[in-house]
């Protein structure tokens, strides 16, 4: 039988929308098995034997629809979940949320991650564990640096589009603060003015060089800098145990390691 | 030389507010000493990065850099909030996280204990922050994400209650007036006054009073200025303190809460005989009777000559450490007890194998176990089989069997897990359920150790060396 693709945006509305035209097209093309459909984030390099791809535009009261009824049979818990996945650098993971709503609406299973015997809950599952660890990580090693306005600005470099999910950490955190928050690798900046709701930007113009930080800046890097040093035991020095918990990729953005890689770079 | 300004009779509290301007450039107000205190020795030109450097150094040897068992929203206007699960910040160099900006208040101390840098018979530069200075650096650093609160720690400077004065006293500035709603780690301070721990209680998140050392000995003979009962004073005492709190919170819920995150303490490894048995039932014993949230281990690492001190050339027993992490793991989320894995007569660890699948070697009769079938607790006890992987199964069998290649998908480590269990009533392979035989295998996989070393103490034996095992081994 032949199989049908239908290739979404890759963005959170893109994929609910991509769940709503397919259980439409399920519908008006009388397929009888989700088994049937697929969803992917883009058009696969060599198309396969036997399957039927369709591009899908996104519309955001589509998205709406879908994302009401995730919440509301399967719970806030579950769509935030799903939305981790979704946001996910994983390529399959349109095809896994979309299979893994499927088994949760079909069981009315508000706890539908649980079902980890299924084969697309794995997956999704793998995907919101994934982002979610790259958000953690993100909370954890991100490093804001103070321009002279005050502004406070950081550059991460995310593997997961984690940004929406990382700015309400640091807006609880630093209410009294603006700051942005510009990830390099997806070009989204995070912006949140003092005392007020924060938002993304996409694609704004920017240039870093012009960036000027305040005096104070260099003062407080310095002291971190010199902390992380002296906190150290030297007796206990192990570098790959400092590696798996911080690994390599991070730490261009941390202000800590900064010092070390500019005279490695020196060397 | 000048002496810093600090009075005996009330809080040091500095005139001079520090603005905007950066306390590394300026210089500390300093008068001299009237009240007849113990002198402070401190330059006065001492900039915030020497301080830093010298009290973040001293205070390298603390283990505990949790920021956990606290949830604490934004309340919209101050900086700050907590996670119950912690967040690191940072790795320094030795792989141990930087969670909070770990520093002493003062490494001025008048007592006397042997295994510690800042002991008062050392001669080693010496600091002291102002309260000023303590804020400033934490609202900074945790402004730019580098830190997720304080642990503010102190040598005993003129007595403890004084000692203990001056740590309230910044808590009560960095809470009041710099409004920091973030982590607050302190030590209690053995000897201080109840009132001065009841009101630091209050500001902070975690106490944590030191037990030093397992035994009452090891402690009389490394640390004689410290007593027991003083250290399991203040620990009682917070330990009353929460409970209250908690039943106090629980009718009136604006009520201030009293150390919300809860209470640790740590001994020192490996710089007094104990076995592994005596500092695990001390553990246990601490967890049952005192209800402390961690207790932390801390491998002797040599930094003081002294005849009653392993010679500083031992190296630090970093397996021994992460063996009694392991067991401490199995006491707070398996459901073991001490007594399941040590007794007088094996009164040490395995070095070649952990805890849990030592046990389980010795308790084969209860394996294998139906991974479909067993409950939560058997789960917990199978080598290979963790917390997180134990919640999966039982709620992914509810749906449906579940295979071995499911099992490897949940995260359960199926080389060390294949031969103490069942999928359906078939193990994954033909095994024997022989210790010998399971034990060849299990030593054959060769154990992730968190150290590159095997962190067994090998060393050359000499003439000259005056540790205790020595004097042990040649009589």
């Amino acid at each position: 039988m032949e199989e049908h693709v239908l290739i979404c945006e890759d963005s959170i509305d893109g994929i609910l929308t991509g769940i709503y035209e397919a259980y439409q097209y399920k519908k008006d093309n009388g397929i009888d098995s989700h088994d049937w459909m697929h969803l992917a984030v883009k058009e696969p390099d060599i198309g396969r034997l036997l399957t039927c791809y369709t591009k899908i535009e996104t519309n955001a009261e589509k998205a709406q629809k879908v994302s009401r009824t995730i919440k509301r049979e399967l719970g806030e818990h579950t769509f935030y979940d799903l939305c981790l996945a979704m946001v996910s650098a994983d390529a399959e993971k349109a095809d896994a949320v979309y299979h893994t709503v499927v088994i949760g609406l079909k069981y009315h299973d508000r706890n539908v991650f649980a079902r980890l015997g299924e084969p697309a809950v794995q997956k999704a599952f793998a995907c919101q564990r994934g982002a979610g660890n790259e958000l953690n990580h993100y909370r954890q090693f991100l490093r804001f640096a103070e321009l002279e306005s005050g502004i406070l600005y950081a550059k991460i470099g995310a593997r997961d589009r984690i940004l929406p999910f990382l700015m309400p950490h640091f807006a609880d955190r630093l209410p009294a603060d603006n700051f942005v928050i510009y990830d390099e690798l997806s070009g989204v900046f995070g912006l949140h003015p003092q005392y007020k709701q924060w938002y993304l930007v996409n694609g704004a113009d920017f240039d870093e060089d012009s960036l000027v930080f305040s005096k104070a800046e260099a003062e407080y890097s310095a002291l971190f800098t010199q902390f992380c040093e002296s906190i150290a035991i030297e007796a206990r020095t192990n570098p790959k145990l400092q590696m798996n918990m911080l690994p390599l990729r991070f730490r261009k953005y941390m202000v800590e390691f900064e010092r070390r890689a500019n005279e490695e770079t020196l060397h | 030389m000048q002496s810093e300004n600090i009075r005996a009779d009330s809080l040091p509290i500095m005139e001079s507010a520090i603005d905007n301007t950066l306390p590394a450039v300026e210089a500390v107000s300093c008068e001299r000493n009237t009240c007849g205190g113990i002198e402070t020795f401190v330059k006065d030109t001492q900039s915030t990065m020497e301080k830093l450097t010298i009290l973040s150094d001293a205070a390298k040897y603390d283990v505990a850099c949790t920021s956990s068992g606290v949830d604490r929203k934004g309340n919209g206007k101050d900086m700050g909030n907590c996670l119950a699960a912690g967040i690191c910040h940072s790795f320094s160099a030795d792989g141990r996280c930087i969670s909070l900006l770990k520093i002493l208040l003062s490494n001025e101390c008048i007592y006397d204990c042997k295994y510690c840098l800042n002991r008062r018979s050392n001669d080693v530069p010496r600091a002291t922050f102002t309260p000023d200075e303590v804020c400033e650096l934490t609202m900074n650093f945790y402004r730019r994400n580098y830190i997720e609160g304080l642990f503010l720690s102190s040598g005993i400077v003129n007595n403890p209650n004084y000692t203990m004065e001056l740590i309230y006293a910044t808590l009560y500035k960095l809470r009041n007036e710099y409004r920091f709603r973030g982590y607050v780690h302190v030590k209690g301070i053995p000897g201080a006054d109840a009132m001065l721990i009841q009101k630091v209680g209050y500001l902070a998140d975690r106490m944590s009073v030191n037990l030093e050392l397992p035994t009452a000995e090891g402690l009389s003979r490394l640390a004689p200025n410290k007593h027991r009962k003083n250290i399991l004073t203040p620990m009682r005492q917070i330990q009353n303190g929460i409970t209250q709190g908690k039943q106090e919170v629980a009718i009136y819920r604006s009520a201030p809460a009293f150390v919300p995150a809860g209470q640790s303490t740590q001994m020192i490894i490996g710089a007094t005989p104990e076995s592994d048995y005596q500092v695990m039932a001390v553990a246990q014993g601490l967890y049952d009777n005192f209800q402390l949230k961690r207790v932390f281990y801390s491998a002797y690492v040599g930094v003081n000559n002294d005849k009653e001190l392993p010679a500083p050339s031992t190296a630090t027993p970093l397996l021994r450490e992460h063996r009694l992490y392991q067991a401490d793991w199995l006491l707070r989320f398996y459901h073991f007890r001490v007594e399941e894995l040590l007794d007088e007569k094996r009164p040490n660890f395995n070095v070649l194998l952990d805890p849990k699948c030592d046990w389980a070697l010795k308790h084969l009769e209860q394996f294998p176990v139906e991974i479909n079938r067993a409950d939560y607790h058997t789960l917990l006890r199978v080598p290979g089989i963790g917390v997180k992987s134990a919640q999966r199964i039982c709620g992914a069998r509810k749906s449906g069997a579940l295979s071995f290649d499911n099992l490897k998908k949940l995260g359960v480590v199926l080389k060390r897990a294949l031969y103490f269990i069942t999928c359906n009533g078939k193990m994954m392979y033909r095994t024997k359920l022989e210790e010998d035989y399971i034990t060849r295998n299990l030593l054959s996989l060769h154990e992730k150790l968190p150290f590159d070393k095997d962190g067994m103490t090998y060393r050359q034996l000499t003439l000259f060396d005056d540790s205790e095992n020595n004097v042990a081994l040649f009589g």
